[in-house]
This record gives C-alpha cells, sequence and structure tokens, in this order.
C-alpha cells in the first residue's frame, strides 16, 4: 500500500519540523496535539516558516498555500486510523512512548508502519507494546529538520525487512539518505553530538572562551554549519539534557554527564530557539540575532 | 487508425485521441491531482459531451484506464472498444543526445530514458511513468516517444556547445538542447505548406512564445540553433524565468542574499521573468491590460519582453545570413498583437512590413501578417504539438511493421 497520509504525534520543535518537510514533499499530513492552543501555534509557526521561505525566493505562494493544505490538525488521536505511516515525534519516557504505541497498535490499520523518532529509548521495548512489533521502526531525523538531510533507521529486534525497506524508500522520497543502525542508545549522531556539546559546556564555563569564540572556532575550523552550542538551542537544551542523562545512565561515562550550565539554562526555562534564547538569542523565525546574542 | 496522445506530469495527465485517417480530434481531457482521493478527471468531446468529475485516481494506471473508460462509454464514448486504439503517443521533454527523433518504446528506449533522469529530473520521470503506465493499461499496443529536444539535435556544434571548459560536456554532457522541438518543427512545416514550397533553402525563424518561451533558427528545415539551451531556462523573458542573465550576477545574489543552489534555482524560474520584473503578474494579457491603463512597470516589463525577443530574431537573422519568414506560435505569439506589432515595427531594416490591420484581427486561422510587398514574411500558426505526436506515432508504427 502506497503511502500517502502521515501521522504525526507531536507538536514540539520535532513534530513541527518533520510535518513541514513531509507536507512540502507532497504528503498529506495529520498532527496530534494535546491542545487546540498548541495546534494553532503550530499551524501558525508552519505559516511563518513557509513566509519566510517565499522570502528567500525558495517557494511561491501559490506552493504555500498547497503545502498549509495539506496538513490538518486534531487533538484526537483516532483521526490517525486514516494514516498510512505514523511518526511519533514526542520526548517522552519509555512507559508513555509505550503506551501511546499501545494505542496506536489498537487505532492505525494492521499494515501500518508505527515509528519512534527517539534517539535514546529502545525500539524492541516499545514494538513489544504492540501486536506488530515487525511493523515497528526508528527514524531519527536531526534538527534541523527541515534542511539535515539524513535519517537514521533503527531496527528492534523484531522489526522485519519488508518494513525496513518500505522505510528507506519513504526516506528518498523525502530527499534524505537513509543510514541503517542497530539500536544501541544514541545511534551515530546523538551519540556523537551530545559530548561535543557537553565539553563545549565545559570549555565555556572554565572560562576558555565566550560562547561566540567557542562556535566560531568549530565552525570555521571544521566546516561545521553551526558551532556546537548553537546546534544545542536547535536540538533545544531541556532535550539535549534528558539526551545526556539516558545517554549516561546507558553506558555509565562521565564524558555524558550534563554539564552544570546545561542544567542551570533548562531551569531558567532557556531552552534555546523554541523559547528564544539559551546559549544565545533567537528571533521569532528562529534564527539567530547577531550581535548581542552571544552570552 | 486512433492515436491516443498522453503528456504525463508528476501529478497529472494530459490527453487526446485522434482518428488519424482523417486528423480529427475525438476527445480530449486531462486527469489532475493523481495519486489523491479527490482527484479530478476531465473529459471533452468537441462540440458534444463535457464531464468534469471528482474521484479517487491513485496512480497514472488507474488515470489512464479511467481514460480509456470514457472513451469507449457507450453513451458519450467515441470509440467502441479498445480494440479501436492502434497506438500511443507520448510527449516527452528530454531526449539528450541520444533520439533525434521519435522512436517506437522498447526496454532499450526505457533505459536509456532512465539514464537521461538527471537531465531533466522534473519532467522525464513522470514522463517514463506514463509510458509503464500506458503498458499496463493497454498491454500489445505499440507506443511512440516525441521527444522536445530531438528537433534541435540538427544544432551544428558551433551552436550547441558552451564555452565552457570542454570537460564539462564530456563528463556531464552540458550543452544547449533546446525545447519546444515538436512546436517549431510543426509550425514550419505549416508554413512550407501554405506556401505550397519546399523549407530547403529557405530561412526561418519561430517564436514559440506561451508560458515558456523559445526562438528557433531554422536553416533549409533543421534548426540551426536555439534559445532555450542546458535547460527551459535560457533566452527570452518569459512568465517567471528570468531567460539569460549574467552568471556572475547570480553569484553575487548568492552572497549577499545567503541563498542556496535550490534557492536561487526556484528565484531563476519561479520569482523572475514577467512577474519578477512587473510585480504584477506572470500572464501576459494582464500586463498588456495593466500597461493601457497606463500602468508604467507593465509597460517597461511588456517593453523588456518585446526588446529581448527581437534582440533573438536580429542574432538569427544574423546567424543565418538572412530570414524569408518569422513565424509567431503559443499562446502570447498567437493572441498578442501588441506584441507582434511592436517587434515587427523595428524589424523595418530586415524588410518586414507588418500589415496593422491583418493583425489587429483576432483568428485562430494560420495567417500572414505582413503585406504582400514585405521582403520578410510573417505568419501566425497555431502550433497543435498533439497532432505532431499522432503524426511520428503512425509513421513509426507504420515504419516498424513494415
Amino acid at each position: 500500500m502506497a503511502i500517502r497520509t502521515w501521522g504525526i504525534i507531536g507538536t514540539g520543535l520535532m513534530g513541527r519540523g518533520i510535518s513541514e518537510l513531509v507536507a512540502s514533499k507532497g504528503f498529506d499530513v495529520i498532527v496530534v496535539g494535546h491542545t487546540p492552543a498548541e495546534l494553532e501555534a503550530a499551524r501558525q509557526s508552519l505559516d511563518l516558516s513557509l513566509q519566510h521561505q517565499i522570502e528567500h525566493w525558495a517557494i511561491t505562494e501559490a506552493e504555500k498555500k498547497v503545502t498549509m493544505a495539506r496538513v490538518q490538525y486534531t487533538t484526537d488521536l483516532t483521526q490517525l486510523a486514516h494514516a498510512d505511516f505514523v511518526l511519533h515525534a514526542l520526548i517522552a519516557d519509555l512507559e508513555e512512548d509505550k503506551q501511546i504505541f499501545r494505542t496506536l497498535d489498537q487505532i492505525c490499520r494492521k499494515d501500518v508502519i508505527l515509528a519512534s523518532n527517539t534517539s535514546t529509548l529502545s525500539i524492541t521495548e516499545i514494538a513489544a507494546a504492540t501486536y506488530r512489533p515487525d511493523r515497528v521502526i526508528g527514524c531519527h531525523y536531526v534538527t534541523p529538520y527541515t534542511k539535515t538531510r539524513v535519517v537514521e533507521i533503527v531496527r528492534g529486534l523484531k522489526t522485519s525487512d519488508s518494513t525496513v525497506a518500505e522505510v528507506k524508500a519513504l526516506v528518498e522520497a523525502l530527499d534524505r539518505t537513509g543510514v541503517e543502525v542497530y539500536e544501541a542508545t544514541g545511534y551515530v549522531t546523538t551519540r556523537l553530538i551530545v559530548p561535543l556539546i557537553n565539553e563545549a559546556c565545559a570549555v565555556l564555563m572554565e572560562g576558555v572562551a565566550t560562547a561566540d569564540d567557542i562556535d566560531t572556532a568549530m565552525r570555521l575550523g571544521f566546516e561545521m554549519a553551526r558551532g556546537p552550542l548553537e546546534t544545542a538551542d536547535q536540538i533545544g537544551l531541556d532535550t539535549v539534557l534528558i539526551m545526556c542523562e539516558r545517554l549516561w545512565r546507558e553506558y555509565g561515562e562521565v564524558r555524558y554527564r550534563p554539564s552544570r550550565i546545561l542544567k542551570k539554562l533548562v531551569r531558567a526555562g532557556q531552552l534555546g530557539v523554541a523559547t528564544g534564547e539559551g546559549f544565545f538569542k533567537y528571533d521569532k523565525n528562529g534564527h539567530r540575532i547577531k550581535n548581542g546574542g552571544a552570552r | 487508425m486512433m492515436v491516443l496522445v498522453l503528456n504525463c506530469g508528476s501529478s497529472s495527465l494530459k490527453y487526446q485521441l485522434l482518428n488519424m485517417e482523417t486528423e480529427q480530434l475525438l476527445a480530449t481531457g486531462l486527469v489532475q491531482r493523481i495519486g489523491m482521493e479527490d482527484a479530478g478527471f476531465e473529459y471533452k468531446v468537441p462540440g458534444g459531451k463535457e464531464i468534469k468529475e471528482v474521484t479517487s485516481i491513485l496512480d497514472h494506471t488507474a488515470g489512464i484506464k479511467k481514460t480509456l473508460a470514457a472513451l469507449t462509454h457507450p453513451e458519450y464514448g467515441v470509440v467502441k472498444s479498445m480494440d479501436e486504439i492502434t497506438a500511443v503517443g507520448h510527449r516527452v521533454v528530454h531526449g539528450g543526445e541520444a533520439f533525434t527523433s521519435s522512436v517506437l518504446i522498447t526496454d532499450e528506449v526505457k533505459s536509456t530514458l532512465r539514464a537521461l533522469f538527471d537531465l531533466a529530473p522534473l519532467h522525464n520521470p513522470p514522463n517514463l511513468t506514463g509510458i509503464l503506465a500506458a503498458e499496463a493499461a493497454l498491454p500489445g499496443k505499440p507506443q511512440v516517444g516525441v521527444f522536445d529536444t530531438a528537433f534541435h539535435q540538427t544544432m551544428p556544434r558551433t551552436s550547441f556547445l558552451y564555452a565552457l571548459p570542454y570537460a564539462m560536456y564530456k563528463r556531464h554532457k552540458v550543452r544547449r538542447y533546446g525545447f519546444h522541438g515538436t512546436s517549431h518543427r510543426y509550425v514550419s512545416e505549416r508554413l512550407a505548406a501554405n506556401l505550397g514550397k519546399s523549407l530547403d533553402e529557405m530561412k526561418v525563424i519561430t517564436c514559440h512564445l506561451g508560458n515558456g518561451s523559445s526562438v528557433a533558427a531554422i536553416l533549409n528545415g533543421k534548426s540551426f540553433d536555439t534559445s532555450m539551451g542546458f535547460t527551459p531556462l535560457e533566452g527570452l523573458i518569459m512568465g517567471t524565468r528570468s531567460g539569460d542573465v549574467d552568471p556572475g550576477a547570480l553569484f553575487y545574489i548568492m552572497q549577499r542574499e545567503e541563498l542556496t543552489v535550490q534557492e536561487l534555482n526556484s528565484m531563476l524560474n519561479k520569482h523572475a521573468g514577467m512577474k519578477g520584473v512587473s510585480g504584477i503578474s506572470s500572464d501576459a494579457r494582464q500586463i498588456e491590460e495593466e500597461m493601457e491603463k497606463g500602468e508604467a512597470r507593465a509597460k517597461e516589463t511588456f517593453d523588456m519582453v518585446e526588446y529581448r525577443l527581437r534582440k533573438y530574431i536580429g542574432a538569427y537573422a544574423a546567424a543565418m545570413n538572412g530570414v524569408d519568414a518569422i513565424i509567431f506560435t503559443g499562446g502570447i505569439g498567437e493572441n498578442s498583437n501588441l506584441l507582434r506589432g511592436a517587434v515587427c515595427r523595428n524589424l523595418t531594416y530586415l524588410g518586414v512590413e507588418l500589415d496593422a490591420e491583418i493583425n489587429n484581427t483576432r483568428s485562430k486561422k494560420e495567417r500572414t501578417i505582413s503585406t504582400p510587398g514585405s521582403k520578410v514574411q510573417v505568419w501566425v500558426i497555431p502550433t497543435n504539438e498533439e497532432l505532431v505526436i499522432a503524426r511520428d506515432t503512425v509513421a513509426v508504427v507504420g515504419a516498424a511493421n513494415r
């Protein structure tokens, strides 16, 4: 069965970013959120993001309209009965994830693939909560979702070969490259970026360099699009903190122990792009405010 | 002999059924939003039944089956059964250097088409999808591919090579291909038929002016040069496409506006041209309306479009060392007496003498709009790409059966 309609659970940065990507590639999307207000905020953010693309000549007014029309918003999880593929794009803990997948297993057609965007929870455990562990898979998108061109495709113990093949084709339809990884907390991207961010926090705390200089050095030194601290702001500092803690718990390595400055910013509610301020300051479009944006 | 002509886009399909004994159009229509639950199906018999329907059409094969069902419908169909349809002709955008004329579709042709995907990533994949779908819906019927680029394959190397490092041509086949070939060929052949002359020893400039526009220099019946190049972006100012621009300006824009390659591509293809310059519309009719109301930017846009076109005509007259006839075709070429008039008034040095009255008379007929004394004949010839595709299909299938 060809996949035409995606179900995406979550209206955070991840849910918004992935639904924009998917809709812009011609799929219909059903976005499920907790409250109407949250969904309205997601709709507005899609509008803003597409408007910004028009200003950057990337799309036309007509294309924006078409993309907007492809996305439906609902608080009713049972709407996902109409979806051909469902992606869970919320950061939650294992118990919550299992509960959602158990519910999805009942709502969605039998042949529908249920995917999780988690990079730190076990797909095998999540899959075990359903009666279709062969159709459960991990699809880990990397922020910024509309730009980054890689998706980690994660097999659980029982994920079938055909499920992997279908998801690979789906990822290609989004003009992304799929990298197949085996289940191991953090896979490749999260496991490598978290210690880099954590070490950048240490360098900042020790007063070796300013946040701006740390990022500039890494950006120019290694031809990165963004430095580690701006990357952390993009991911969301609360998310980075959760990733650190899960990696630390799993591997017990000190390099994953979350830096104090990270905890401090999260406690202060400075979560990065999502709240307009993290290590740097951001405007409504999520663009870094140059000069004066650095801590 | 009935021929079904198909023009497949990524989510659309245009079709015509022609009786090739009489070259009469039996039915025409389109399928839109293929792959959606609310796909649109349209079917029209000239001077007869017209049907519009919103229904679920999940792929191109289903779209073709739906079309066939309408064509053979007991009440409003135009043929009794599918057996009456002899062959299928497909419009294919890019034939690269592999196809210099229309061909019978074979497995080898299909694999060559796949190899050409890189040259026309937007158009060739859906064209092939259409071919596969027609094979599935009409098993055993011969299929023919007719290429937009084929007619221009006669261009000499001096016309088609760019002055880039030669390795770019050797490695990536970067060269001028030209498009709208079916149209340029058709109108030049119609001119010859009207004059009762052979195209040999004639110098013709054809202007296909529509959503996309191109000019071709046709020397002795063969394309000698054309304004569209490696992609349909080069040449004339079009609805939303820039046409010629200094590549150096583009690097500067990319830097200043911090644009990616895709964003720049989109700017030049979708935000430029008449729409970009005027800020009013990509539609030439609307530009002309605003111009007549005295809108300065519309006037300037019109003047730019006219000037660019006239420069190309002058260039091609020089390229061929003369010109015997100029032909206007395509939506704008056939309907805009303003544009035709403005271009021709400034070509008197070539010996063009326009009959203003005939030029201003609206008509759907093939007609000359120059005076009898004009040294260069100027014609308006409505294009008919579907008819060319159907004719080529008949010829190719006939040759294959021989």
